[in-house]
């Protein structure tokens, strides 16, 4: 009896069925949780934004005092590369392509003779940087799901510390950006000495460069403004790594749920084909059964 | 017609926006108040009270804090000025009971930390810093 078979074969669909309810509960939760991080997203402009201008602003204001904080080192010896990755894996390419991205600028500052020190924000990353023989000083996790603003606090005090100290010369970030739902893309940045972002020529007549006041002065509101422009860059990036986390999961997810019901159909065809075959079988063991019985009288 | 905009601002959201008569705060350099039609600035803001006097009333904020920037809005006549800090909060949203345990709290921890070999620096930056929030959300609330 061919029964062996449409049993085996029943196991395996009600599996891909238990998949697909999970994959498709992923689904939903992660489209979920998209709105949400790219809400945060939006209430985090107005700070980041007030940020920069207070640092162009700065800039523009003592171009002397600002050029220790932001003129990029001639030499770098040692540079600290930031890695933003998920806390968790089933996120289609997310966790992959930043940190196959973070290796190759390890591979690149190494190349040019700096010593690198890794820092890495997310469970993933440990991992792969071990196996790769590049070890990571410090992993950040439990928060790359939901960042809060403690958080990146915490991540920008660790990785800025070795710069203050004067141990190390470059800070870079590795993290995937979050342009629209459609579209987010792994990139490097400079964290350290501050880029200050690209001036745009104001074209207000009233906002009259150099008459801007500062209190106190601008060497001493830059030491200060240093570390906090950083924990809001870390923290943008937390936000749009999480942001771009749930859309690759979403994603990911979206396209295993159709990848069961596939799955499912086709078993669903092979065994229904099965059972047919087995059924045929048996009524031609009966009808020749008979048949015999009836030519042996 | 002089116009000042107001924007209280964190990282987790925009706290609060709108017209105000004046934005009265306290920077390294002392107190201030900003006014409409005020110069460009930029400043640091210290912990304490940010109070923003509306034609309706005034409101009080307690900032644990931050940087200010007063600029030209958008539109005539409009200076904005924006107070940008890591934690802030509306006074009247301060959770009492919580800020006292929290400085009850914070003051078993700097004990603590003071006590030990005195190497615990961080530690003891650490629990000063939330006994500052503490007391700041204790004093601000009660105003």
């Amino acid at each position: 009896m061919a029964g062996g078979q449409e049993r085996i074969l029943r196991r395996r669909i009600k599996s891909v069925q238990a998949t697909r309810k999970i994959t498709k509960a992923m689904e939903l939760i992660a489209a979920s949780q998209i709105s949400r991080s790219q809400a945060r997203i939006v209430a985090n402009r107005p700070y980041r934004n007030g940020m920069q201008r207070i640092i162009i602003e700065a800039a523009l204001g003592d171009p002397a005092a600002a050029k220790k904080m932001l003129i990029a080192p001639e030499k770098v010896d040692t540079a600290i590369v930031l890695v933003i990755t998920g806390d968790r894996g089933l996120s289609g390419a997310y966790n992959s392509s930043v940190l196959r991205a973070g290796e190759r600028l390890v591979r690149q500052l190494r190349s040019e003779g700096a010593s690198v020190r890794l820092f890495a924000v997310g469970k993933k990353a440990a991992a792969f940087f071990r196996f790769r023989g590049m070890e990571v000083e410090q992993s950040f996790v439990g928060f790359a799901d939901r960042p809060s603003f403690s958080d990146a606090r915490l991540v920008a005090g660790t990785i800025a510390a070795p710069f203050i100290d004067g141990q190390a010369q470059q800070v870079l970030l590795v993290s995937t950006r979050f342009h629209s739902a459609g579209s987010q893309s792994v990139e490097v940045e400079q964290l350290l000495p501050l880029s200050v972002p690209e001036v745009v020529v104001d074209d207000s007549p009233k906002a009259l460069k150099g008459y801007t006041e500062f209190e106190p002065e601008v060497e001493a509101l830059l030491t200060y403004l240093a570390p906090r422009a950083l924990e809001s860059e870390i923290f943008s990036a937390l936000l749009e790594g999480a942001a771009s986390f749930h859309t690759s999961q979403q994603r990911a997810m979206a396209a295993a749920t159709d990848n069961a019901d596939e799955l499912g159909q086709t078993l669903t065809r092979i065994m229904n084909r099965a059972r047919q075959d087995s059924i045929t079988t048996e009524i031609m063991e009966i009808v020749s059964g008979a048949e015999a019985l009836r030519s042996g009288k | 017609m002089a116009i000042l905009k107001v924007e209280i601002v964190t990282p987790e959201s925009a706290l609060w926006s709108g017209e105000a008569t004046a934005l009265l705060a306290r920077s390294s350099d002392g107190e201030f108040t900003i006014l409409p039609q005020h110069t460009s600035t930029v400043g640091d803001v210290v912990p304490g009270l940010v109070r923003v006097e509306t034609s309706e009333g005034e409101l009080a904020f307690a900032v644990h804090g931050g940087y200010f920037q007063v600029g030209a809005g958008e539109g005539d006549g409009v200076t904005l000025a924006t107070v940008l800090a890591g934690i802030a909060e509306r006074t009247t949203e301060i959770d009492v009971p919580r800020a006292q345990a929290a400085k009850e709290a914070a003051e078993l921890e700097l004990a603590s930390a003071t006590r030990g070999d005195g190497n615990d620096h961080a530690a003891q930056l650490l629990a000063q810093a939330a006994l500052e929030r503490a007391e700041l959300r204790l004093r601000s609330a009660s105003k």
